[in-house]
Order: C-alpha cells, then sequence, then structure tokens
C-alpha cells in the first residue's frame, strides 16, 4: 500500500514531499505520530493540506484526479481500458488479501489456532489467484494490465506482483506474470520508490517457491 | 413514455394498479430466475399479491420514445443477488445516472445461481455482481460504480464532488468501506457457520470487538462531518458504496440508541429514490433480520 502511493507521487511528478520511513517490526505504525494521521494505526499514512487519505487507493484516485494534468496520465481515455484498469485495481485487493493469509498466516494467527488444513487452504487459493492473473495478462495485449497504457491498474497491482517474486514465486511457471514484473522492474517511478530494505536484500525468502 | 416510472399511465390503471408502495416481491419469488424488463421488476406501484406473475410478463408500459439513457442501457447487463451489498451498490450507481432499462437478472444465492455456467461465463470467480456494459467487464462493484460516473458524468446526479476537501473525504470514506463490510462479514459468517440449536440466545457471544471499533469509527464520522452525507454536503460514490453495508448492519439489529448519527444517515437515506428503487426485494417480505448485531 505504502508503494502504491509513492509510485503515484512520482508519476504526476510530485517530488519534495514531506516523509518519513517507519519501521513496522519496531511498532511505529502504533506510535502516537502515526496514530495522530490515522487512528487505525496503518501505514500508508497520507496528507494533502488537512485533506487525510490513509487508504493506498484513496489516495491514488485523488492524487490522479486532481493532477490530471501533469507527468503521466495514469486513467485512460479509452472507455474499454479504462474498465479494464477499475476491474484489474480492484481484484488487485483480492490479490494482496491471498498473499496476505499466507505470508503473514504465522503472524496473524496465535498458535494455538493455526491448523494446516487452512495454510493448506489458503495456498491453494493464492494458487488460483495468481494463475487468474498469469490468464490475464496472457489475454491483455499492450504489456499493461488495462492495455496498451501504464495505469493506476499497475501502480495499485505491481507493488503486490513484485511481492510475491520478492518471496519466491517461480518465474518459470508464471511467465506472463514473470515477463511483466521485470519489464516494469526499472520503470523510473518503480525505481525510484523500490522498498530500501528489499535493495540490501533482494531475495527475500522463499515461502512462496511450490505455489 | 418508458424511464418515468408510472406517470405515463392513466388515472384508471392507477387506481387498479392501487398505491401500495411496497414493491411486490413476494410475488416475484416464482419469476426470480427469469429476465424480466427493469420497469416492471422496479416499479412501485404494483400491488403485493393479487397479480399473477402472468401478469407482470404481459404489462407493458405503451412503447414510445425510447430515452438516449435507455439506449445506453440497452448494452449493459446486470447478474444480481437480492441482499448483496456489493449488488445492490451498482444498481444504487445505476439508478443516479438514470441508466434504466438495462437487462438484468436476479439469482438466488441459496440456489448456489452465482456458481452457474451463466455467472461463471461473466465472471470465472463465481461472484455477484457480475456486471458488463457491452463487452467492457466490471465484476468487482467498486470499479463499476466508478466506471459508471467518468462515462455518465453529464447524466442523473453527479457522484464524484468537485471540491477536492469532499472529493478527498470521498475517496477515503470508500475505501474505508471495504473494511467495515469485510468486519461485517466476518461476524455475519461466524454466526451462521454455528448451527441454529448451538446459537446462544443472548446474542453477546457475536458480539465482535473489530466490528464494534470499526462501527464506533463510523459513528465519530458522521459525527465530525457536517452535512449530512459520507463525503459532506452532496450525496457520493462514497454514499453508494457505503450505504448498503450500512444498511445490512441495521437489518442485523444494530442498536439505533447506541450509534444515533448512523442511525439517523441510514433512515434518512431509506427514501432516496436510487435507494428506494433497489431495495433488495427478499428484504421487502421480510424486513428485519436476525439480531446478529445486537450487542455491536
Amino acid at each position: 500500500p505504502c508503494w502504491r502511493v509513492m509510485i503515484a507521487l512520482e508519476e504526476k511528478n510530485l517530488k519534495g514531499y514531506n516523509q518519513r520511513l517507519l519501521a513496522f517490526e519496531k511498532m511505529e505504525h502504533k506510535s502516537e505520530e502515526v496514530m495522530k494521521m490515522n487512528p487505525r494505526g496503518q501505514l500508508p499514512a497520507f496528507k494533502h493540506g488537512d485533506k487525510v487519505l490513509n487508504e493506498s487507493y484513496a489516495a491514488c484516485l485523488y492524487l490522479e484526479n486532481q493532477f490530471k494534468s501533469q507527468g503521466n496520465k495514469l486513467i485512460p481515455d479509452c472507455p474499454a481500458e479504462l474498465a479494464m484498469m477499475y476491474q484489474r485495481m480492484f481484484e488487485g485487493l483480492t490479490l494482496q488479501q491471498k498473499m496476505a493469509d499466507v505470508i503473514y498466516y504465522n503472524w496473524k494467527v496465535p498458535e494455538g489456532e493455526r491448523h494446516d488444513s487452512a495454510v493448506k487452504r489458503n495456498r491453494e487459493s493464492l494458487t488460483a489467484e495468481i494463475k487468474m492473473w498469469e490468464g490475464y495478462l496472457q489475454k491483455t495485449s499492450g504489456g499493461f494490465l488495462a492495455g496498451k497504457t501504464f495505469s493506476l491498474a499497475d501502480v495499485c497491482v505491481y507493488p503486490g506482483i513484485c511481492y510475491v517474486f520478492h518471496f519466491g514465486l517461480c518465474e518459470e511457471r508464471y511467465p506472463k506474470l514473470a515477463a511483466y514484473y521485470n519489464r516494469l522492474k526499472d520503470r523510473p517511478s518503480i525505481k525510484a520508490s523500490g522498498p530500501p530494505t528489499w535493495l540490501e536484500n533482494p531475495q527475500g525468502q522463499d515461502m512462496l517457491k511450490d505455489i | 413514455m418508458r424511464g418515468q416510472g408510472v406517470s405515463h399511465l392513466s388515472r384508471l390503471e392507477l387506481q387498479i394498479l392501487g398505491d401500495n408502495t411496497k414493491m411486490g416481491w413476494g410475488l416475484l419469488a416464482p419469476i426470480r430466475s427469469q429476465t424480466v424488463s427493469r420497469s416492471l421488476l422496479y416499479n412501485r406501484r404494483l400491488p403485493h399479491s393479487s397479480f399473477t406473475p402472468y401478469f407482470f410478463q404481459h404489462f407493458q408500459p405503451p412503447s414510445g420514445l425510447t430515452l438516449p439513457s435507455e439506449t445506453m442501457a440497452k448494452d449493459m447487463t446486470l447478474l444480481w443477488g437480492s441482499g448483496s451489498p456489493p449488488c445492490w451498490r451498482v444498481m444504487i450507481a445505476l439508478e443516479e445516472k438514470n441508466l434504466k432499462g438495462y437487462n438484468h437478472k436476479l439469482l438466488s444465492f441459496d440456489k448456489k445461481e452465482h456458481k452457474s455456467e451463466e455467472v461463471m461465463k461473466m465472471n470465472p470467480r463465481g461472484q455477484l455482481p457480475a456486471f458488463k456494459h457491452g463487452d467492457k467487464v466490471l465484476n468487482e462493484s467498486y470499479a463499476a460504480c466508478l466506471y459508471l460516473e467518468n462515462q455518465f458524468k453529464s447524466q442523473g446526479n453527479k457522484l464524484i464532488p468537485d471540491c477536492p476537501a469532499e472529493l478527498a473525504m470521498m475517496y477515503q470514506r470508500m475505501l474505508e468501506g471495504l473494511t467495515l463490510h469485510q468486519k461485517m462479514i466476518d461476524v455475519i459468517a461466524c454466526y451462521w457457520k454455528v448451527p441454529e440449536e448451538k446459537r446462544p440466545s443472548s446474542a453477546g457471544e457475536w458480539s465482535s470487538e473489530s466490528l464494534t471499533t470499526e462501527i464506533k469509527l463510523w459513528e465519530g464520522y458522521l459525527q465530525k462531518t457536517s452535512g449530512g452525507f459520507l463525503a459532506g454536503k452532496t450525496f457520493s460514490l462514497a454514499d453508494v458504496c457505503v450505504y448498503p453495508t450500512i444498511f445490512t448492519i441495521f437489518r442485523f439489529r444494530l442498536c439505533e440508541e447506541r450509534y444515533p448519527k448512523l442511525a439517523a444517515y441510514y433512515n434518512r437515506l431509506k427514501d432516496r429514490p436510487s435507494i428506494k428503487a433497489s431495495w433488495p426485494p427478499t428484504w421487502l417480505e421480510n424486513p428485519r433480520g436476525e439480531d446478529i448485531m445486537k450487542d455491536i
């Protein structure tokens, strides 16, 4: 979610904004500073003047709406691409959820309540989801999620796709997804905002190796 | 003219139909799986049980001028289920944008019709709503709502405010609405998992801390926002997307006294034309649900 907002800011050429990197491991997302801006104690917490946009999708939609005429256009004019963009954007939330269910299972579920059957179910669900996205990229020509142009769909979903590969998703098994992931890695906005901790440690755990 | 409710009917016809504002949904049960024209389905004047389904199929308003909004809506198809907030969102949006006469089919979750071949063809996820405009597929309710406002900006009611502060608030509340919806679903799912005999008589066990905290947050939002709508002074996509969820929570007996601002919002919007016109049919037969939310 944080990365999405940063990509959007870069795409809209909005540089020089105030920002603070906080550490989840040190529970800084529950600090007073964050709680003041986001009573949910979640990141990102984003403000423009007195307008608070703590939901990453809300921030991205707002930024494109308000800064339409600067930077890159993130909402296509073509109705078919527009529809595809919105559809993939929101399906991206499902992908994120299923990914989190697998990756953060042990972190979310107390030891006594964990079940192998739940782990298996979550993994199967994620596998089905990823296969769906592989299919989407096979069917869509143009190289981006909505079609021929980079859009809010890519802003919102690319971080998640990057994430699954960072956690060991097999590139050979999902060639279209891998191609998308590798192709966009070098996009300026994405390169400029890539998670710093990942740069130090480019290959994370291999939790998703067998998905 | 079609698209103008019942204003085209003669006084005699109106008398025959009666002035019963309760939609004849009980009547629709037998024809649940048939495609009927939207104007019939949402015609509020049709009485409860004195007419047979045959009447529905053969009562047609006189054909005359087709409004432009109907021409556009003709390419739209919505597969939906009664009582599903995501489906309701899309229907409210369609009403607000004056898109009448779209093809639609009411399906039954109970009969697993959302996993039928017809749905799977349009939505491989086997979920409702499944919505199409021409060959553009928008099965995610938020995607459909954003698309409709974007493409039909100039007709019906404006659903995205111009004022940047209200705009930001709208997007923020819209997306927070997904959290509210999820937490509500979690509680309801928990309730239904337990067999009837094992459910405690006092609903205290269903009290969910997570949902309680969430609802308190929304009560707070409505206290702080002046204007009566989630984004401020005007009805917006935030209301389109979140009202169905709030309505559902009250249907399951959330205590109105405990959350007066939310209750006021819920009651005030109940009569908004787009909301009234798209009311879940099964809820008309059965206006109060189980008291799952009683102790939230």
